[in-house]
């Protein structure tokens, strides 16, 4: 109240006349203190004249008749909204056993009794319960917390909406504040802040778990060719366990397909786990991440995690022109023959404009040498260019191969030769802008050709990168490449691009072995190493040694991950709740991969029951080539999304994609009482924020916080009871030390 | 799979050589030097010279049987003079010198296309036999070469059988890739020894029809090419020798090179 209100001083004329004689007196007593001594100390005369001071400064304060001014809300004249949480975490029983949603059905079940009582007193209520959406409840004792979201600023907005023609005194919002929309508060709470409506918040539950365990969110690709092996990162936070092993699997659709023990470190330190699985069946698979639950744990739904991954059986493929015929050609082709994903076409020249093609798909591909239509090229998701030399190319190629990489989103990969990089004359040309290495223009001189012996190690990017993962953990991965023979380097890099990594170097020389770097809407790969066939066919690899295969296979299956076609499914959200509608978004392009705003394109969708859903879809008129249809949603479980595009009758391309219906899991996440959330919404309302154990000030606090309907109190400070103990403490702590210094 | 087998005239260059346009070294033998000194020397690995050249041909060399040092037959000269034509033909860079390595040598796996010839007389020791059955399953192609008739192939089928016991010889059919890679090859030529060709005839022994053979790993990869009752070595070594037929160097020259892009790019 004393902090609400504001102090003043309502004494009249007579009043000021007392108080003026009184500091008068007081003075007297001051000056007659110090002129008569006795038996007294200067030590006891300030004491004595510090109690009689003061006794005389609170007779004066009184005599001014302070008052408090205080604002509070008429009774029953205004309205006060109470939002309940009715979200899965309400179900939390991390006080003292007992569910977060027991305060509720205990303060506001029964009309007759706990805070609805006192609010009741006061003010008219209206009772609402939010988790995803928001609505007007009035059986408080029925509700059910069943909610798979928590979105508070959205309840508080339609609270505010719903009774902004009200004379409202405030909001009551009860919840454990383990808000997880994905918008922001700040928003929300700027009507009620322009409008002076406090919110008054009530925190339910712990601010920290004793005993509990969390995985984090997992990151990975949407999409992946059949076979994929796949790196992933977990971080897992705990409170409780610190020092305990505990067990992270990876499942798909219930057959684990990884498994890792970790020791838990101290309480809330973050523990990141990296794992690596392989994605071996087709279609969609929603793959599992899981710590094996403890015993004690507050919440164990919060030790999983699910991605749905679409792994698809398909082949990308890949064009690999080579200038001469070279050992490389031989066993980078053996080493991914037996992907069946993958098609490495080759272009082989044999002399000067003679080629030889190998696994092409007919008569008519790439009948005359290397392509020169952008829609002969594009029609390839991956480009290996091998010892060929710039000057081969005309201009208009060269600019269609980095037209290939940063307008397609295709994959580029340079091999090491003395027709590559610098020594091959790329130095000024667009195929190095796009490259992820420096070439030096002066490095094409002939005469200072350079050759090195090198063994290759993975740097630190290296050491967990998908691409160079030549075993089956990080760790041997990292003893594999130490124990390669050495392979021989004509090409010296050792200046990358600003963007570029870098994930092996040679040993000695510290050269460039492998980088790349994302350029447009693809990525471009240096591998300046003549004979990584060596891997293969030294003395020191036994036959029957799969790390040449095991190499080349996941680094052509990185060079053609991700590059998109010319029909492309987005999805901004790959899970939705049942009955909720989700979007569809398409990109559209031609052969040349040129947007198109002018195609007919259908998106014909397929729930788990079979039915079909039809929907054209529309240019969205924000970007080119983007299409988007609203699909609604029923039963649980994945719908197929497949989407056609054609112009003028003719077939553009079709893409196939999955969208998740099942409820929510955030629930789970991160379900601690947010403490700081609540006072933020609290203060920057002009509100106050309350635990359970503290509400019960919170219909008082109303009365004079609130806004709405109110009246402006005075109330008299002079008679207050602490005022007269003031008074009487001081005068009997002077006559106390007169008595024990033996003065008069 | 199609291929297109389109390439320079070989006749152009062969007559470039028969010409002396192109000059060839005479062999150690026409210069009169002592074989086994030779041979003793030439049992050793080729060191690798510095800027190592992408292709090598390489001479296997192996134990022969009642005959000594069958291995080098043609030896130098074949191979030089087969690598100054595949220079000229094929851009490639491709060492000009002899290669020759014992089948037993570790380092021979360094060297993924290996030629070996008058296998009618090899007489594999065991170290040998597993060098080059390592050597074929890691990936290396091997090319036989010059041994005639029954008798020759049932020792050489011998000596194979202990290399890889558990791979079938068959033919290769004239519509293989590999009579594709570079030069069509219609028909298959029984390129005579000088010799034979002297005596007025191509055949030796009871080897009067040439095949072209085949061992494939189990992937369905064409690993061994066994050219029997033809001598490619020898239209290699003589073709600059005027009453030598061109028809059969120049054959022999287009298959060599087919061998070779072949055994580079599958």
């Amino acid at each position: 109240m004393f902090e609400q209100g504001e102090v003043a001083l309502r004494a009249a004329g007579l009043g000021y006349l007392l108080s003026f004689m009184v500091a008068i007196a007081a003075v007297i007593t001051v000056r007659t203190y110090r002129q008569v001594r006795g038996n007294s100390k200067s030590v006891d005369r300030l004491v004595l004249s510090v109690f009689r001071v003061g006794a005389l400064a609170l007779l004066v304060f009184c005599l001014l008749r302070p008052v408090l001014i205080i604002s509070s809300v008429v009774p029953q004249e205004n309205f006060l909204g109470v939002l309940i949480d009715t979200s899965k975490s309400m179900q939390i029983s991390d006080t003292d056993g007992v569910a977060r949603s027991e305060f509720v059905s205990q303060q506001f079940g029964d009309p007759e009794s706990g805070l609805r009582a006192a609010l009741a007193d006061r003010f008219a209520l209206r009772f609402f319960s939010f988790s995803g959406d928001t609505s007007r409840v009035s059986a408080v004792d029925e509700l059910l917390f069943d909610g798979t979201q928590t979105h508070l600023g959205g309840a508080i907005r339609s609270a505010h909406e719903e009774l902004s023609d009200l004379p409202l005194s405030g909001l009551v919002v009860v919840s454990d504040g383990a808000d997880n929309a994905s918008e922001g508060l700040g928003e929300s709470l700027l009507p009620l802040q322009a409008s002076g409506v406090p919110i008054f918040t009530v925190g339910l539950g712990g601010e920290k778990f004793e005993q509990d365990i969390q995985l984090s969110r997992v990151d990975l690709p949407r999409r992946v060719l059949k076979g994929t092996s796949l790196s992933v990162e977990l971080v897992v936070t705990h409170q409780g366990y610190r020092g305990e092993i505990a067990t992270v699997q990876i499942e798909d659709e219930g057959r684990i397909v990884g498994t890792q023990d970790i020791e838990l470190p101290a309480d809330g330190v973050p523990e990141t786990v990296r794992m690596r699985f392989t994605a071996a069946e087709e279609g969609p698979r929603l793959f599992s991440f899981r710590v094996i639950p403890k015993i004690g744990e507050m919440v164990v739904e919060n030790n999983l995690r699910q991605a749905l991954i679409l792994v698809e059986d398909r082949r990308k493929k890949i064009l690999y022109f080579e200038g001469e015929p070279r050992w490389e050609v031989k066993f980078l082709l053996r080493g991914v023959e037996d992907d069946t994903n993958l098609q490495t076409t080759l272009l082989q020249r044999t002399a000067e404009n003679k080629f030889f093609r190998v696994n092409v798909d007919g008569p008519d591909e790439l009948p005359g040498g290397f392509p020169t239509t952008r829609a002969d090229l594009f029609k390839y998701s991956g480009l290996i260019l091998g010892s060929i030399e710039a000057n081969y190319f005309t201009p208009d190629q060269l600019r269609m191969i980095s037209d290939f990489v940063n307008h397609r989103g295709g994959g580029l990969l340079m091999l090491g030769s003395h027709r590559s990089f610098s020594e091959g004359g790329y130095a000024g040309t667009p195929v190095a802008d796009v490259l992820p290495v420096e070439l030096d223009p002066n490095e094409s001189d002939v005469e200072d050709s350079f050759f090195s012996e090198v063994r290759v190690e993975p740097t630190r990017a290296g050491e967990t990168h998908p691409a160079t993962q030549i075993a089956e953990s990080e760790q041997d991965s990292t003893q594999r490449w130490s124990a390669l023979p050495p392979v021989t380097v004509v090409n010296p890099i050792r200046d990358v691009k600003p963007g570029a990594t870098v994930l092996l170097t040679s040993e000695p020389d510290d050269l460039v072995v492998l980088a790349f770097q994302r350029y447009g809407a693809g990525k471009s790969l240096a591998f300046p190493v003549q004979d990584s066939w060596m891997w293969q066919m030294h003395a020191d690899m036994p036959v029957d040694d799969l790390t040449h295969e095991t190499f080349w296979r996941k680094l052509l299956r990185w060079v053609v991950d991700g590059v998109p076609d010319q029909v492309v499914i987005n999805l901004p959200q790959d899970r939705v709740e049942p009955g909720q509608a989700f979007t569809v978004l398409a990109d559209v392009g031609d052969a040349n991969f040129e947007e198109l705003n002018n195609s007919s394109v259908v998106a014909v969708v397929t729930d788990p029951a079979g039915n079909i859903i039809e929907r054209n879809m529309e240019w969205t008129a924000e970007k080119d080539g983007e299409y988007r249809a609203t699909i609604p949603s029923g039963e649980e479980g994945f719908y197929e999304i497949r989407v056609e595009a054609s112009i003028d009758g003719e077939l553009l391309g079709e893409d196939l994609s999955y969208v998740q219906v099942s409820p929510s899991d955030s629930e789970f996440y991160d379900s601690t009482m947010r403490t700081a959330l609540l006072d933020r919404i609290a203060s920057a309302t002009g509100g106050l924020s309350y635990t359970a154990d503290s509400s019960q000030s919170l219909a008082e606090d109303i009365q004079y916080v609130g806004a709405g309907v109110t009246v402006v109190e005075e109330q008299d400070l002079w008679d207050m009871p602490a005022v007269f103990f003031l008074l009487l403490t001081l005068v009997l702590l002077e006559w106390g030390y007169r008595r024990f210094r033996g003065l008069a | 799979m199609r291929r297109v087998a389109v390439g320079p005239s070989v006749l152009v260059i062969l007559v470039l050589l028969v010409t002396g346009f192109v000059v060839v070294r005479p062999s150690a033998q026409d210069q009169g030097a002592d074989l086994r000194a030779l041979l003793e020397t030439r049992t050793e690995s080729r060191k690798v010279s510095d800027g190592p050249s992408e292709f090598y041909f390489t001479r296997g060399v192996y134990t022969s049987g009642w005959r000594w040092g069958s291995w080098r037959i043609d030896f130098p000269k074949a191979d030089r003079q087969f690598m100054l034509a595949v220079n000229s033909l094929i851009d490639i860079s491709a060492a000009e010198e002899e290669n020759a390595v014992r089948l037993d040598d570790p380092r021979i796996r360094q060297f993924p296309f290996l030629y070996v010839l008058e296998v009618g007389d090899m007489a594999l020791s065991a170290k040998e036999a597993k060098g080059l059955r390592d050597y074929l399953l890691a990936g290396g192609f091997l090319v036989i070469d010059d041994f005639w008739g029954s008798w020759e192939w049932a020792n050489f089928e011998r000596q194979i059988r202990r290399v890889l016991p558990d791979h079938r010889i068959v033919d290769i059919p004239l519509n293989h890739p590999i009579f594709n890679a570079v030069y069509r090859i219609d028909e298959l030529l029984q390129v005579p020894a000088i010799g034979n060709h002297y005596r007025g005839r191509t055949w030796e022994q009871d080897g009067y029809r040439p095949h072209a053979r085949g061992i494939f790993d189990k992937q369905g990869r064409l690993m061994v090419v066994i050219n029997w009752n033809t001598d490619l070595g020898d239209a290699w070594e003589w073709f600059e020798r005027p009453e030598y037929p061109l028809e059969f160097s120049s054959f022999a020259v287009q298959m060599g090179v087919n061998f070779i892009v072949y055994a580079m790019s599958h």
